[in-house]
């Protein structure tokens, strides 16, 4: 491990431990694309606060669990008690898999497979340790090399369309970036997945902001739930409560979540989500399966409590010969609510 | 808990220059002594600012507002959301002037944070139902031929706080998500055209490269219409906040549709039913039913001055009312202006270009008699439709709508000029 960072330059290598082996340098660059995945759960920089995790500035060749006003794990307390301390090996090993190298960790993070990505992420964290990091990593020069112009008469022009712009999109591109799905199954991926398989990767995936049960943390997102609830003065919106479909899920999954990690789900572990977020809203059993070959079958309960947009019916909506202008209302104005009383808004400074 | 004093800065600043000045003119901040004679050492005294020299032309390559307009931002309300990153901030409609927003002042609202791409990394995709299924790079988009068009964006969720009641003290904070820009780009249809769209082709499906990977299904008339693909806002490249380098433009219709960070449209023969037309963006009516599909945004107007942000400061006498106004169908063709809470209307000065699916200035200029005002607009568009009051919205719809709230505003204004979101009756 740890052969990337052998050159690491100036300032963000000084805390570092520098360990054996050649290579290619650790791109603090890199990581900070690679911690978008910690973002949702931590901060860095200037005015970084605990989130669902700690704050982690400034927190590299320190002992484990000293970030101040966070309440740790009692793993986290009790290996911070043994004498761990965050250095580039100690990370290496943890971020590899936290609750496997930690078991009770709250860091419900299944961690990353990739050195580069690990050693690069804990670049990137290094140069929280100093303000000088920071504007040392921008200061990087521009190549001058010119380079030689082809002659615009050889550019050959392209058959399609009418003005002849773009070029064809290969089959591999489309098949890249076309992933949506359809309620009539179309743009479904072959492939199965159970909703026993589902439970271990929400557990470590989505629970942390989506609730064991789907019921929301904090102000995350519901994804079980509310039955009956949609006339009420609080509506709960869920899949099994509200969505007319289950391919918005298998597709919304595959697209956007884990959120901070999009893509990174296999179409398997998107069927096994999809099978336990199901059974997590009572529609199916705890050893159900779906599948590419079974998935049409599956129906929403609020499927057909919707409705095309009929605005225009509304009595509002249609029109009226000419507004009244004057003695529209008898009496005068009273205020029957006021915005103060509840004073839900942020503060203006 | 907030107190409601956060929200007349202005005023406390007043307060205490008048204590100083006496009530002579409203301004900023320092040092302003009246001598005897009343006459201000402003005028009477040589300021720094006549004497010593400022900036020259290298201090600011990209030049910013002057530092005494720090109220002029963009605010978010932080527990409405688990992570800044999902969620949404506010225009400042109080501080704005004419009908363009300003691109550092336009609300923003994502869903996986602000991607950043480098334009020469950014591929923009036409895929289905096409003759040629085509990519593009920047560089090709521009040898499309380029329009100019002025448009407002407005969430389908703006005023969404508000279906229950007056909830929150600010036009910033109950109609701040919209802004209106000078956008420059190509017609869709001509870079449809390029590809072929199929006869069976019906729907289309936007798609952004953020993280969301943000998708809405969109009827092929409305493409063929007037939507455009764009790279420019107010004559500088988009802000990244805004989709740099590519977004989609759906003029007059909700906000979630003009996808940012475009990189793929796909022409299919059905709409796509994804996430963001289903668990969002329907409206969920009173009986449990939801509308799905409901693009269009409304007729709608806001007072954004005086309004609580902006109390009216300079007592009674003459005051200038201002506004803003829109419709999703067109020109808007008047607004009225009401200071007893709907019970006499005055016909309003619009002011300003008056173009389609863009914002309308309004002005009403007034003497106030220092006397309780509860301000009112209701804006017509040119297809006659007119403003609703909350009381409508509501018996047609129920309170669980969350989107498409565009009823009519009341602004309670106290005998010392401060004003309130209310309702009436
Ligand atoms: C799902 C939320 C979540 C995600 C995603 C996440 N973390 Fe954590 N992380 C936590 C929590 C919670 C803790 C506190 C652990 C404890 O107390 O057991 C933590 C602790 C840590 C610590 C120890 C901090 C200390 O002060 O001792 C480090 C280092 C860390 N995380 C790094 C990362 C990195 C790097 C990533 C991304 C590759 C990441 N985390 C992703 C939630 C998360
Ligand atoms: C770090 C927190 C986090 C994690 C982990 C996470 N999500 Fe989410 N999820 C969100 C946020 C935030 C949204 C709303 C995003 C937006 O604004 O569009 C969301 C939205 C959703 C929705 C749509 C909810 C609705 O009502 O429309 C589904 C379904 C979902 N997530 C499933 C998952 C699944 C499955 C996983 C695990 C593979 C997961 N999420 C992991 C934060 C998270």
């Amino acid at each position: 491990m740890g052969k990337r960072f052998t050159t690491l330059a100036g300032a963000v290598a000084l805390s570092l431990t520098l360990l054996n082996g050649a290579a290619n340098a650790a791109d603090p660059e890199h990581g900070k694309l690679v911690f978008g995945q910690c973002a949702g759960c931590h901060m860095v920089g200037d005015g970084a606060q605990h989130r669902f995790g700690p704050s982690l500035n400034a927190m590299l060749d320190q002992p484990a669990g000293s970030a101040t006003g966070y309440d740790y794990s009692a793993a986290l307390q009790k290996a911070a008690d043994e004498g761990l301390v965050w250095d580039v090996e100690t990370l290496d090993e943890f971020l590899q898999a936290p609750m496997q190298s930690m078991p009770g960790t709250r860091m419900a993070y299944p961690g990353l497979n990739s050195e580069t990505d690990r050693i690069d992420v804990i670049a990137y964290l290094s140069t929280f340790t100093s303000q000088a990091a920071t504007s040392a990593e921008s200061e990087q020069a521009k190549s001058t090399e010119v380079e030689e112009r082809p002659l615009a008469a050889d550019a050959e022009l392209p058959s399609h369309g009418v003005l002849h712009i773009g070029r064809e999109a290969t089959p591999d591109e489309i098949t890249a970036w076309d992933i949506d799905v359809r309620p009539d199954g179309t743009g479904l991926p072959a492939g199965s997945g159970s909703a026993i398989d589902g439970t271990d990767l929400y557990d470590s995936q989505c629970a942390a902001c989506h609730g064991v049960f789907g019921e929301g943390e904090g102000r995350w997102p519901i994804l079980a739930g509310g039955l009956d609830t949609l006339t009420e003065e609080r509506p709960e919106k869920t899949i099994g409560s509200y969505w007319p479909y289950l391919s918005t899920v298998y597709d919304y999954v595959r697209r956007a979540m884990p959120f901070g990690n999009a893509r990174s789900l296999s179409d398997d572990d998107v069927y096994a989500i999809t099978a336990y977020l199901l059974y997590l809203n009572d529609l199916v059993d705890e050893d159900f399966v779906l599948s590419s070959e079974n998935f049409s079958e599956i129906r929403l309960p609020n499927e057909n409590n919707f409705i095309e947009d009929d605005r225009a019916l509304e009595p509002a909506f249609v029109a009226i010969a000419e507004p009244c202008m004057s003695d529209c209302i008898e009496g005068e104005a009273k205020i029957t609510q006021r915005a103060r009383i509840l004073d839900v808004t942020p503060d203006a400074e | 808990m907030m107190k409601k004093d956060n929200f007349q800065p202005a005023r406390r600043r007043w307060l205490k220059r008048s204590l100083t000045v006496g009530g002579a003119a409203a301004g900023v901040a320092t040092g302003a002594t009246a001598l005897a004679s009343g006459s201000e050492s402003l005028i009477t005294e040589v300021q720094d600012w006549n004497r010593y020299l400022g900036d020259g032309v290298d201090a600011n390559p990209y030049g910013m507002p002057s530092k005494f307009e720090g109220e002029a931002i963009r605010r978010d309300v932080a527990w409405l959301t688990a992570d800044a990153k999902s969620s949404v901030n506010f225009t400042p409609l109080h501080k704005l002037e004419g009908i363009i927003t300003p691109n550092g002042l336009c609300f923003e609202r994502h869903h996986g944070g602000i991607a950043q791409i480098a334009p020469e990394d950014h591929r923009f995709m036409i895929n289905g139902l096409v003759d040629t299924p085509l990519v593009f790079t920047m560089e090709d988009l521009k040898r499309f031929p380029r329009h100019n068009r002025t448009y407002f964006l407005e969430c389908a969720a703006n005023s969404g706080m508000e279906w229950r009641g007056a909830q929150l003290n600010g036009c910033q904070f109950t109609h701040g998500m919209v802004h209106n820009v000078m956008y420059t780009g190509v017609m869709l249809k001509d870079i449809l055209a390029e590809a072929g769209v199929k006869a069976s082709g019906k729907w289309l499906l936007p798609e952004g490269a953020d993280p969301s990977h943000m998708t809405r299904s969109i009827p092929i008339e409305k493409a063929m219409d007037d939507c455009m693909v764009v790279f420019a806002m107010n004559g500088e490249a988009l802000r990244p906040e805004q989709g740099y380098p590519l977004r989609l433009v759906v003029p007059g219709w909700e906000g979630n549709m003009w996808v940012k960070w475009l990189r793929r449209i796909e022409i299919g023969d059905q709409p796509w039913h994804h996430r963001e037309e289903t668990s969002k963006y329907t409206d969920l009516l009173a009986d449990g039913r939801a509308r799905r599909f409901t693009w269009t945004m409304d007729i709608k107007s806001v007072i954004t001055n005086p309004s609580p942000q902006a109390p009216i400061n300079h007592g009674r006498g003459r005051t200038v009312l201002s506004g803003l106004a829109w419709s999703g169908h067109g020109t808007v063709s008047r607004v009225d202006v009401s200071i007893d809470g709907g019970r006499n209307w005055h016909t309003a000065r619009i002011d300003g270009p008056s173009l389609s699916k863009s914002v309308h200035r309004f002005y009403y200029e007034f003497d106030w008699d220092g006397r309780e005002l509860f301000l009112q607009s209701r804006a017509i568009d040119e297809k006659r439709h007119i403003q609703p009051t909350k009381q409508a919205l509501r018996e047609a719809r129920g309170e669980n709508s969350i989107y498409h709230n565009n009823a009519i505003q009341t602004w309670y204004i106290a005998k010392d000029g401060t004003a309130e979101n209310v309702e009436i009756s």
